[in-house]
């Protein structure tokens, strides 16, 4: 041994050291043939195993949890712990989804998202609804909304029906900093007569997203759209229309 | 189109680019499968691992470059550790399993197959050059992710110099591997 940092090897690579350590080991090895070479011929041991068919459909399992993942983290609100929406997954993955229109290939990790966010927000809804059961015939539409003129963000609408309950799901993103008392609101819309339906506020990233259930079902809507509300709690819109679609 | 090297791949998942991770998962998908089911013996806690070490990668813990060396190299020494950190956890003694042979596939890409058996037959020769007690170090450092308080006790060394004496192991190993290397693999 030629080298003090030559011990650190072994448990270099056993994984064990500090990450002050690693860092000092990593430096050290770019000058160490020795180390380097020791490191890649323990890097031919897992030749040593006898090939194991992996199960068919582990790598849809496993690819599926690991983007899931980073769609939480990028969701989260910076001031939670990490680990929190680990512990949520399970209650969330039982949404039944069996008639399915199109795109649910896309909202299936946006739901997560979104409910999980709405969980941070009040609880809730998420409660509302991981209470639904597995029997529930479920179909979900997705809407784009357009941009009006002057608008440059974009949001997507889905309108998932179980039970004579409509839950309103939309994400926007590309949206502009709100003051304060801004808020972006949504509304369903029936021959000109809005109802509110959620409203957002962006986070930095100008992403928002808003989760609402109503008893009604999307058959009774023709219009549903996004104002920009000067405040909170409006019944009726005061603000204009930057994002709309017909249902 | 001419195959993206795995440093390529690896600098697109580190932007985020699914495809990439996909294709990176496609290529070690099964050699980490098996080399995890030779540490862990259990499908289910193999296919743990595995995800734990795409999660890695994809979320960024632990970064890869040249200077680290070759990046299968840098791969397998992360699912190694996870799956230590599996083994430890779990504090289960293990048993061998007949059906991992049973398990052996025989409908591979050909190619896939003889790359791997060139690797596993000359990683064989190297460790058959080793002593007895070395290759019982490397596998209870390596495969089984046992402690140094362990391998001093289940190799009778005092444990002050089972460090060196796994090194020692590893740097021979290093030694005939390249012999062979240089030799050519199947003139022993």
């Amino acid at each position: 041994m030629t080298n003090i940092d030559c011990d650190y090897l072994v448990d270099y690579l056993n994984g064990t050291l500090t990450e002050e350590e690693n860092q000092q080991f990593e430096h050290h090895l770019k000058t160490c043939t020795e180390c380097q070479e020791i490191i890649e011929a323990t890097g031919q041991l897992p030749y040593l195993a006898d090939p194991v068919e992996p199960p068919t459909d582990m790598k849809a399992r496993i690819l599926s949890n690991v983007f899931d993942e980073k769609v939480e983290q990028n969701n989260h609100l910076k001031d939670q712990p990490i680990d929190q929406p680990k512990a949520l997954k399970p209650a969330m993955s039982p949404i039944p989804i069996h008639k399915k229109r199109r795109k649910e290939n896309v909202w299936k990790p946006l739901l997560a998202a979104v409910l999980l966010m709405s969980l941070l927000g009040n609880g809730y809804a998420f409660y509302q609804l991981s209470d639904q059961t597995a029997e529930t015939e479920t179909a979900i539409q997705s809407i784009e909304l357009q941009p009006n003129a002057t608008f440059t963000g974009t949001a997507t609408a889905a309108m998932i029906e179980e039970e004579g309950l409509l839950n309103l799901v939309v994400q926007a993103d590309r949206l502009a900093e709100l003051e304060t008392s801004q808020v972006y609101q949504v509304w369903l819309i029936k021959d000109g007569k809005p109802i509110p339906a959620g409203a957002f506020s962006p986070n930095p990233n100008g992403e928002g997203a808003s989760y609402y259930q109503l008893e009604t079902t999307s058959d009774e809507w023709d219009t549903i759209a996004i104002t920009l509300e000067p405040k909170t709690g409006n019944e009726l819109p005061e603000g204009e229309i930057v994002l709309s679609s017909e249902i | 189109m001419e195959k993206s090297t795995d440093t390529s791949l690896y600098l697109r998942v580190s932007e985020q680019d699914k495809d990439a991770l996909e294709q990176l998962y496609d290529r070690y998908e099964k050699i980490l499968f098996s080399f995890l089911y030779k540490m862990l013996e259990d499908r289910g806690l193999a296919e743990e691992a595995l995800q734990e070490v795409f999660i890695k990668i994809w979320r960024g813990k632990g970064v890869y470059d040249e200077s680290k060396g070759k990046f299968s190299s840098w791969l397998f020494r992360m699912a190694q550790n996870t799956a230590i950190d599996l083994i430890r956890k779990r504090k289960k003694p293990t048993v061998p399993i007949e059906e991992a042979s049973q398990m052996v596939s025989n409908d591979e890409p050909v190619e896939e197959q003889v790359v791997w058996q060139e690797k596993k037959t000359q990683i064989e020769m190297a460790v058959q050059h080793l002593s007895a007690e070395q290759q019982k170090m490397i596998d209870l450092f390596y495969f089984k992710g046992h402690t140094h308080e362990t391998i001093a006790d289940m190799c009778d060394i005092p444990l002050g110099t089972v460090k060196s004496r796994i090194r020692l192991a590893l740097k021979k190993l290093k030694t005939s591997l390249h012999g062979m290397q240089e030799r050519g693999a199947y003139d022993d």
